[in-house]
């Protein structure tokens, strides 16, 4: 017991500078092209890495990135480890009841299912069909809440993995976000398409806040109604998102 | 050929790829930290168990028992961050106002002055302190038997020549109870490495997580090299890995054995 009170003070004293912060943190999942990725250099990059950076230089802040499995993100956020996401996250009502959000830097987003060419999928009566979804995102809770009876729902914990399995054979189909599935059906060459129709869930994708942070909502807002404007925003989503947009501009 | 070679030569050595061996530190730092936590506790907790006074000897017993039995996993989720909770509830308690308590709407901690922003150096530290405290319960009853197998004629003798009760203790009892404990403890080492790989559920980029990021299959030529999920090929690499500290381990506790096991005892060598 002496030594965990020891310890306890060993790390109390290391610990201590680190109580202080005055700059943001932002976390990130790291593993979600292009909306966040890590690249060749081993940091993270992509679509809501340049915005993010943008938004912080607009709003005057001072950003460090921080990578975090995406499903211990909300968690770690309300435990206080940073202090907010840009991770593809949609806003929701169900995430609005334990998080905020700014308002959405990308618009909504149409789900899309994808499988190999050739599968033949009744959809209006989806049956014995092996589903892979991302755990905790919305296209799981969607095929949690509507596709679950009679077919099989296999959660990844990231897109990355949920993908590999499709290549390899072991589930039959996909439902994620468009934009996502977009470049790399694109990439693909055949190999994956597009099936069945859109569907349409999550309200576009922001940043996720604490509640209680008010002040620093208000300054994202600003600045990424100001990023809108000038036409930042549309110019990275053209960037990082072949043939998408523009949506905020005319 | 020789354009391959290249290609991979500078794939291999990119910033992600150096990053992951750099990462092998965490791994190395944690399971030595965590070992020389786990002696210490072991140590500890089997001096407790020891004890004459009955309420340290039940502490002895209830930390190896209760310890030992939940499971490492459970233990490292678990201890940082109620650990983490427990600093912030003391110093919520230090610092905070009524006015910013008043001020604060999330559920956790009391006021915002009192958060702690956990990063990797506190993850680490906190990771090896929890490894410490899982492993070191074994090695309590580790120490605990190699104490009792101390023959009682050597304390005797120690006794006979005057030796006050903690130099038996220390120069006699303990000094010996090494060469009894040593294969003991070599196996709690073993256990610690191997749950060495369990670091990256602290959020701790370490060997573990940069594997699965750098085998994860990639799509788009914008991300870097498109391949296919590689993650096996990196996995066989931390197998390597371990397997070499492993080999290494084990002659290192063969040359510690001999070093304690030196003009002590004849029956120990076998």
């Amino acid at each position: 017991m002496k030594n965990v009170l020891l310890a306890a003070a060993a790390v109390l004293a290391l610990g201590a500078p680190a109580f202080a912060q005055e700059n943001v943190r932002i976390a990130t999942e790291g593993a979600y092209a292009p909306w966040n990725f890590l690249n060749d250099a081993g940091e993270p990059a992509g679509f809501e890495i340049d915005l993010g950076n943008a938004i912080c230089e607009k709003a005057g802040l001072t950003c460090e990135w921080i990578l975090n499995d995406w499903d211990s993100m909300i968690p770690n956020m309300l435990a206080g480890n940073y202090d907010m996401l840009m991770a593809g996250m949609s806003i929701t009502e169900e995430r609005q009841q334990t998080i905020d959000f700014t308002q959405n830097y990308f618009p909504p987003d149409p789900s899309k299912f994808v499988a190999a060419p050739g599968a033949n999928f009744d959809f209006a009566n989806l049956q014995g069909a092996r589903i892979g979804v991302q755990s905790g995102t919305i296209q799981a809770a969607y095929a949690e809440a509507n596709l679950a009876e009679g077919n099989t729902i296999v959660s990844f914990a990231t897109a990355d993995q949920n993908m590999a399995d499709l290549m390899a054979g072991n589930i039959d189909t996909i439902l994620a976000d468009g934009a996502y599935l977009e470049p790399i059906v694109t990439a693909a060459n055949g190999a994956i398409e597009f099936v069945g129709e859109d569907v349409l869930i999550g309200g576009g994708v922001g940043a996720g806040l604490r509640k209680e942070d008010t002040e620093l909502k208000a300054k994202l807002d600003e600045a990424i109604t100001a990023l809108k404007a000038d036409g930042t925003v549309d110019k990275l989503i053209g960037q990082w998102f072949e043939g998408q947009g523009p949506f905020f501009t005319e | 050929m020789f354009d391959d070679i290249a290609f991979w030569v500078s794939y291999l050595t990119n910033g992600k790829h150096l990053t992951w061996y750099a990462s092998f530190q965490f791994t190395i730092i944690a399971a030595l930290l965590g070992g020389a936590l786990a002696v210490i506790f072991g140590l500890t907790g089997a001096t407790l168990k020891n004890s004459r006074f009955w309420p340290l000897r039940m502490i002895g017993t209830v930390y190896s028992a209760i310890v030992r039995g939940v499971p490492d996993v459970l233990f490292f989720l678990f201890f940082p961050l109620a650990f983490e909770q427990g600093v912030e509830w003391f110093v919520a308690s230090q610092v905070c106002t009524p006015e910013m308590i008043a001020a604060q709407s999330a559920p956790w901690p009391p006021c915002k002055e009192a958060n702690w922003f956990l990063g990797t150096p506190e993850y680490l530290i906190l990771a090896s302190v929890s490894l410490g405290l899982v492993y070191g319960a074994f090695a309590t009853n580790v120490i605990h038997g190699a104490m009792r197998s101390v023959p009682a004629g050597q304390l005797e003798a120690a006794r006979a020549y005057g030796m006050s009760e903690s130099q038996v203790l220390w120069r006699v009892h303990i000094r010996q109870m090494w060469v009894y404990a040593l294969p003991g403890l070599s196996n709690v080492w073993m256990l610690i490495i191997k749950a060495t790989s369990l670091l990256s559920l602290l959020q701790i980029a370490d060997i573990v997580l940069w594997a699965d990021r750098l085998g994860a299959p990639n799509f788009l030529p914008t991300v870097g090299l498109v391949h296919d999920d590689w993650r096996w090929r990196y996995y066989l690499v931390l197998f390597v890995f371990y397997i070499l500290v492993t080999w290494l381990s084990e002659r290192a506790f063969d040359a510690i054995t001999r070093r304690v096991g030196r003009g002590i005892l004849s029956e120990a060598h076998g």
